[in-house]
């Protein structure tokens, strides 16, 4: 067992200090998306609906985008659906202690919200 | 969370919270339950023991038995012929506990309600806390399991994912 | 290409090539019998091309279903390759195949299960997809009356104690439960129940897109998400006549690698775990945990979700990132490893543990490390054509397949380290093959040639053993039947004989780590 002792003290320590302190590698992971409202007319928004595999997009019937971040795997097919419109959001502390509060609306282009 | 009934009257939602903490806030013991998952989240599930993460240091640990459990991490789409042993192992831990759906396939994503699944852990056992990722990452599911006990704070709600920066200046940096 | 299969002539496999040929239902036991010498590598009916089982719920009663045999060619150096031959078979019975290929007895069950038919001996059928009380979706036509569930009866000296486990199990596992049989504390029988987490996946991709199909389809077995993407993919890519992009096929050779790298160090930690040795599972946690950051950063998901595409990759890797941190994640692999090799306590454990032979390996028709740890020498990536193949501008020396002898835990833990050691290699010489394409400009896709109908057969060396996939397609390019076969749909039917083999309770948690197989990929 000495091998393994003297091992690990050589290896040191590597665990994170989150959540006393912010750690970066969760920046390098895929996240939900982020979209621009300007980019988003109606024909863009259902092509978005179209994509994405796991029914995380929705056309509202206000003529808004509804995007439910807990279907969302961030797969990337709305990305590459429409570059313009979808761009990364880098968020990854997602938890929420209502479901609601991760159905999130997105106005379409020209519309008031 | 389902409270414990012995312990009676109403309480404000601050008062809700300081119980939690007190409760859960220094030591907290987890069961897991896999309603259908690939695989995957029960892989970022385990690296949560593992060095880089060490949930112990938290004053979390993983228990086998539902008698210990304070919290049911449940993952996958609530297969429909599983909901038989996942009501029971909800049953079988004492209040107070508290139920954390985490991964796409718990949320609703994946796979919708159909003759197979339900499509969601919360059409079956009483949600507390969603987690979302697909799968949620070890470090996404310590922000989730410090949200559950009261003692990190919620994010997304003032999250708008929106974005108005433009794409073509986007494209022509490097 | 279809030949006309007469029994008297064995047909011979075309290395690289999957044959198929017609057999007509009278004949099949005797071609059963003269194909012996391959290995069944899966058997699955389907509706005869072109039905969409799915719309509007079971297949019409007058299409009788098809069967069909998958067998490989496992003679390597080139020569490997699959034939399939498709029976039609009217009324409800067919030749028992399973007296001659054990090998099909749990597709002989499952097929029951999906279409109603079964072989004609009449001996009892388990229930091995469909979990019962249920009344689901069957791919076709639904069986007459239940499975007959019956199990071998038991005892030692008049005595056995049969006690259920699972399918909640300890933490962060799947769900899985074990029926273990006893006399007290040795391991009189095993058996599973895999269908707590049967998700109707092949009934969920008719009459998707192919491109629709491969989301589902990685997220079968979620740990082997490449290899049956990349299956999935192939099979539609064969059906259509697409060939993907050159670069786009190393970027998944690229990622098959990476993916047996990380779930060889994940078997490793559950191996440690499994003997107590706590020491050894943190090391392979970092091994592991440092093997998914350089997946993040090669190519944007830890568990390489989303790389393969119908006709190509979606994404290019970064080159320099492998480059860069390959070698020391590695070097935590290899150092962990050696630690473990050198310490006696978790050596014994593993030896002389859940010994398989490769006579039973052999007639279970069984893949990967397992397979090869018994001395069984076959590898999906020797089959010629792809970018495995050095003849086709491959890896120069082409691979080197590792075997084992001893068949124990130990034996496949040799083999998975020496499978490590040669992804290593292997991704070495695909990056410096040359420029992989930006993924931006999406050139590594091929576009899916637009064909009416067709079928096609795709295949991977997962981490786990060979997965497969096989798709139907209609005319308008979606699938009508597709069949899912990852590795641990083959292997767990030799788990039992594994733990039969002389072993204890606390033996099981070591068998099961060591064959690293997941309760999704078998239930799908």
């Amino acid at each position: 067992m000495t091998l393994w002792f003297v091992r690990g003290l050589r290896r040191g320590v590597v665990t994170t200090r989150y959540p006393a302190r912010p750690d970066e590698s969760a920046a390098l992971l895929p996240s939900p998306p982020a979209f621009r409202p300007r980019a988003l007319t109606e024909d863009t928004a259902r092509r978005l609906v179209q994509a994405c595999p796991g029914g995380a997009l929705q056309l509202a019937r206000n003529a808004a985008l509804l995007f439910d971040v807990g279907r969302c795997t961030a797969c990337g097919r709305c990305a590459a659906a429409a570059p313009d419109a979808v761009t990364r959001s880098g968020a990854w502390e997602l938890a929420a202690s209502t479901r609601s509060v991760l159905i999130k609306e997105i106005p379409l282009r020209g519309e008031a919200r | 969370m389902t409270r414990d009934p012995a312990a009676g009257g109403a309480m404000t939602p601050e008062e809700l919270r300081a119980a939690i903490a007190r409760q859960f806030g220094r030591s907290l013991h987890i069961r897991t339950l896999d309603t259908g998952s690939c695989a995957v989240c029960e892989q970022e599930i385990r690296l949560l023991a593992a060095p880089h993460y060490d949930l112990h240091r938290l004053g979390f640990f993983f228990t086998p038995a539902p008698r210990h459990a304070d919290l049911l991490l449940v993952t996958g789409p609530m297969i429909r012929a599983f909901e038989v042993a996942a009501r029971k192992t909800y049953d079988a831990m004492p209040g107070p506990k508290v139920v954390v759906a985490t991964g796409a396939c718990a949320l609703g994503g994946v796979y919708p309600a159909d003759p197979f699944t339900h499509g969601t852990v919360d059409a079956v056992l009483p949600v507390d806390v969603w987690i979302p990722g697909c799968p949620p990452s070890p470090l996404a599911l310590l922000h989730g399991l410090g949200v559950a006990v009261g003692r990190l704070a919620e994010k997304v709600r003032d999250l708008p994912f929106t974005a108005d920066d433009d794409p073509e200046r986007e494209r022509a940096a490097p | 290409m279809t030949t006309e299969l007469t029994a008297t002539g064995a047909p011979r496999v075309v290395p690289g090539a999957v044959t198929t040929f017609q057999v007509a239902s009278p004949d099949l036991e005797a071609v059963v019998r003269d194909l012996h010498g391959l290995r069944l590598a899966d058997m699955f009916a389907g509706g005869s091309g072109g039905s969409s089982p799915r719309a509007g719920g079971a297949a019409t009663d007058g299409d009788a279903p098809t069967l069909r045999l998958v067998w490989a060619n496992d003679a390597g150096e080139g020569q490997s390759g699959y034939v399939i031959t498709e029976t039609q078979i009217d009324g409800t019975e067919y030749p028992a195949l399973s007296d001659v290929a054990p090998a099909a007895f749990v597709e002989e069950c499952e097929i029951y299960e999906q279409f109603g038919i079964r072989p004609a001996t009449g001996k009892p059928l388990n229930r091995v997809m469909l979990p019962p009380h249920t009344d689901l979706p069957t791919l076709g036509r639904k069986p007459a009356r239940e499975p007959d569930e019956v199990r071998a009866p038991h005892a030692v000296a008049g005595e056995a104690f049969e006690f259920p486990f699972g399918p909640v199990r300890q933490a962060g596992v799947e769900s899985l439960y074990y029926g273990l049989v006893t006399s007290g504390e040795e391991i009189v029988d095993v058996y599973l129940f895999t269908w707590h987490k049967h998700r109707g996946l092949e009934w969920r991709l008719a009459g998707k897109t192919p491109e629709q199909a491969l989301f589902l389809a990685e997220r079968a077995e979620g740990l082997s998400a490449v290899a049956v993407g990349w299956a999935l993919a192939a099979a539609v890519e064969s059906a259509t006549g697409t060939t993907p992009p050159e670069a786009a096929q190393r970027t998944r050779a690229v990622a098959l690698e990476l993916e047996r790298l990380y779930n060889h160090a994940a078997a490793m930690a559950a191996l440690c775990q499994s003997t107590g040795l706590s020491v050894g599972q943190s090391a392979a946690e970092i091994a592991l945990e440092r093997l998914l950051r350089l997946n993040a950063r090669a190519l944007g998901h830890r568990y390489l979700f989303g790389v393969v595409a119908p006709g190509g990759a979606c994404r290019a890797p970064d080159s320099g990132a492998i480059r860069g941190e390959l070698p020391g994640a590695y070097g935590e692999f290899r150092r962990a490893a050696d630690a473990l090799l050198a310490t006696n306590s978790f050596v014994d454990r593993l030896e002389a543990t859940g010994t398989l032979t490769s006579a039973q390996a052999a007639a279970l028709g069984m893949v990967g490390p397992v397979a090869r740890a018994t001395g069984l020498a076959g590898d999906a990536r020797l089959v010629p054509g792809g970018p495995y193949d050095p003849d086709a501008g491959g890896p120069g020396a082409g691979i080197r397949v590792a075997t084992a002898t001893a068949g124990d835990a130990l034996a496949r833990f040799t083999v998975m380290l020496a499978e490590a050691a040669e992804s290593v290699r292997l991704i070495g010489q695909f990056l410096d093959a040359g420029p992989f394409f930006d993924a931006r400009t999406a050139a590594g896709i091929a576009e899916l040639r637009q064909t009416a109908g067709g079928t096609g057969l795709g295949w991977a060396e997962s981490p786990r053993g060979e997965a497969l996939a096989w798709v139907a397609l209609d005319g308008d390019g979606r699938i009508s039947r597709a069949r899912l076969r990852p590795a641990s749909a083959r292997n767990w039917r030799g788990f039992d004989d594994a733990c039969r083999s002389g072993n204890v309770f606390t033996d099981v948690p070591i068998i099961e780590a060591s064959f690293w197989l997941t309760a999704a990929g078998m239930a799908r």
